[in-house]
């Protein structure tokens, strides 16, 4: 098994090479511009994962092995791998570069540093007549924060039981609810917010409304995992006292279980609010209201002595509640 | 001829990672005795008490409790059956932040509704009985006290409080003084020893000193390796036992 992942890795890295090699870096050489032959660079990879394969017999090892631990070359194989270790490095580097269009003369061209200039000049002269509307702004995003976490911490209280293993490995049943809530829940917690802002924002309208729903879903993804990673953690001790006593499901659960998590789940849930706090500024961005939103209108418009005011407020507001937040983590412990 | 309390037959429970923790058990258990299984760690001696009360089901073989065959029993019929079964252990396992008072009723949660419970809405009858029962043991007084903050000794004695709750016809207890010290065990030994004599509730009790076996024990039984390899009374085990039981190496040593 790791064996086969090995050779997917070097298989990979190969392509990847051969790719770079004849479709950016080549072609920059040769200052060809961007229109580079797609065949081309099919070939290429395919060249390139040939090269990789056949280096990786040759020498017994590969660098795909070597990763996973189960090569452990010497003498010359350990020179062929090391080689192809620092060209596909080399490789990458060169590559990366080209794509990213490192240009260190836009960096420190005279245009752009008085461009830069009149902006941070800008913010650092904020234009405070804005700040009526700014701070009740600030207080929609901590609003919208503050609901998203007040709705989603009884969805994930719930979830976490069957989210957490100890909860649920007594039968073929339960085991299967539990990799399917787990796979749901990753999911989930794999799309960034701001996707699932840009989603309500369609379903529900631009606004706080939409805002809030997205840091919902991402809040309950997050929280219950945190929460039945908790409760996977419980001293099994209380659990077998309780159940002795026959105790329902239930109440073993409520007895036994949620008075060890209790402290830990309210030192996450205010944890994540504080977390909602900023991800609500970014997601009014997409639409989901609040400060963010005025922060890209201000933005659009070129106005940067407004958006200087709305920087220093955010910057303030999320660091009280990082203090703040911290202060109560600290306490509860 | 009296009936027995309990009846094990060839008892087996295999782990799901293959290991064979008791290897074809028999034994029974008359009402009011003391009996004590002794044995290394890792003999069966915790698997053994689980079967009991059915913390654990058995692979095979039979668990007999007043002539109900309980060995595979789900449900209500379960925690009816647990219910009637007081149990304490090595680390108390309390709710550390509870009171003592609601650790004691706890003891009452097999015989109270599942919402009555939950709203902590324990009846009159049972906060009475709960009062009682710390009374048995000693600590009125802590009723109001954060169980986390009592001593080892004192902790224990509340787990002995929640499993009268039960007001248990069996009382299992699993290594009860083993995290204690000498002299606390003793305490906690002959609030056991004061149960089971004037409540008449049989005790099977797992220990490791055979000091405090000879003193509370009226028959003794052993495992080694998940079979029984002795049965009788704390006077018949001689030193040729205790070498059977614990290996040629070990040594006895007495706790006072």
């Amino acid at each position: 098994m790791k064996r086969l992942l090995a050779i997917v890795i070097d298989l990979l890295l190969g392509a990847a090479v051969g790719a770079l090699l004849a479709s950016v870096i080549v072609p920059a050489l040769l200052d060809a511009g961007e229109t580079s032959d797609v065949t081309t660079g099919l070939y290429a990879s395919a060249l390139g994962a040939a090269v990789f394969a056949l280096a990786g017999i040759f020498a017994k090892a590969s660098i795909g092995g070597v990763s996973l631990g189960i090569d452990a070359p010497e003498g010359r194989s350990i020179r062929i791998v090391s080689h192809l270790g620092w060209l596909t490095l080399a490789v990458f580097i060169v590559g990366g570069w080209i794509i990213t269009a490192i240009s260190p003369i836009e960096f420190f061209s005279g245009d752009g540093l008085a461009g830069a200039g009149r902006i941070f000049q800008a913010l650092v002269t904020p234009e405070f007549d804005i700040i009526g509307e700014a701070l009740s702004a600030m207080v929609v995003t901590i609003f919208t924060a503050f609901m998203a976490t007040v709705i989603a911490v009884p969805i994930s209280f719930v979830l976490s039981f069957p989210a957490a293993r100890n909860v649920m490995s007594d039968t073929p049943l339960t085991k299967s609810i539990y990799v399917v809530l787990r796979i749901v829940l990753n999911i989930m917690r794999s799309m960034e917010p701001i996707i699932w802002a840009i989603v309500f924002s369609v379903w529900v309208g631009i606004g706080p409304f939409a805002g809030m729903l997205a840091l919902v879903v991402h809040t309950v993804a997050s929280l219950t995992k945190q929460y039945s990673e908790q409760i996977e953690d419980v001293n099994s001790g209380p659990i077998e006292a309780i159940s002795a006593t026959g105790a329902s499901r239930i109440q073993v659960l409520w007895f036994a279980i949620v008075p060890q998590c209790v402290i830990p789940f309210l030192s996450f849930t205010i944890y994540r609010w504080d977390i909602n706090v900023r991800m609500a500024t970014i997601i009014g961005f997409v639409g989901g209201g609040g400060i963010g939103t005025l922060l890209t209108q201000y933005q659009g418009l070129a106005k940067y002595n407004e958006v200087g005011t709305l920087v220093i407020l955010i910057t303030a507001v999320v660091w009280i509640l990082d203090v703040m937040s911290a202060r109560v983590r600290e306490a509860l412990r | 001829m009296m009936q027995p309390l309990l009846s094990v037959r060839n008892l087996t429970l295999t782990y799901p990672n293959g290991y064979q923790a008791l290897k074809g058990i028999s034994f029974d258990v008359m009402p009011g005795e003391f009996l004590v299984i002794i044995g290394l760690s890792g003999s069966g001696k915790s698997t053994l008490l689980r079967c009991l009360n059915r913390l654990l089901e058995p692979t095979s073989g039979s668990v007999t409790f007043s002539n109900h065959d309980i060995t595979h029993i789900q449900g209500e019929a379960l925690r009816e059956h647990r219910a009637r079964i007081g149990m304490i252990f090595q680390h108390f396992n309390l709710i550390p932040r509870h009171s003592v008072l609601k650790n004691v009723l706890y003891g009452a949660l097999g015989t109270t509704p599942t919402m009555n419970a939950m709203l902590s809405r324990f009846s009159d009858d049972a906060t009475q009985r709960a009062h009682k029962a710390l009374q048995v043991v000693g600590i009125p007084e802590k009723a109001d006290i954060r169980a986390d903050s009592l001593s080892g000794g004192q902790q224990q004695r509340v787990a002995i409080a929640r499993a009268l709750m039960q007001e248990p016809q069996l009382l299992l207890a699993d290594e009860p003084v083993a995290s204690l010290d000498p002299s606390t065990s003793n305490s906690v030994m002959s609030y056991l020893e004061r149960i089971n004599k004037e409540m008449n509730t049989t005790v099977i009790c797992n220990l490791h000193f055979l000091s405090l076996v000879r003193q509370y024990a009226t028959r003794v039984i052993a495992l080694k390796g998940g079979e029984m390899v002795f049965e009788g009374t704390p006077q018949e085990i001689t030193d040729e036992w205790f070498r059977t039981i614990y290996g040629d190496d070990a040594v006895e040593v007495e706790i006072r």
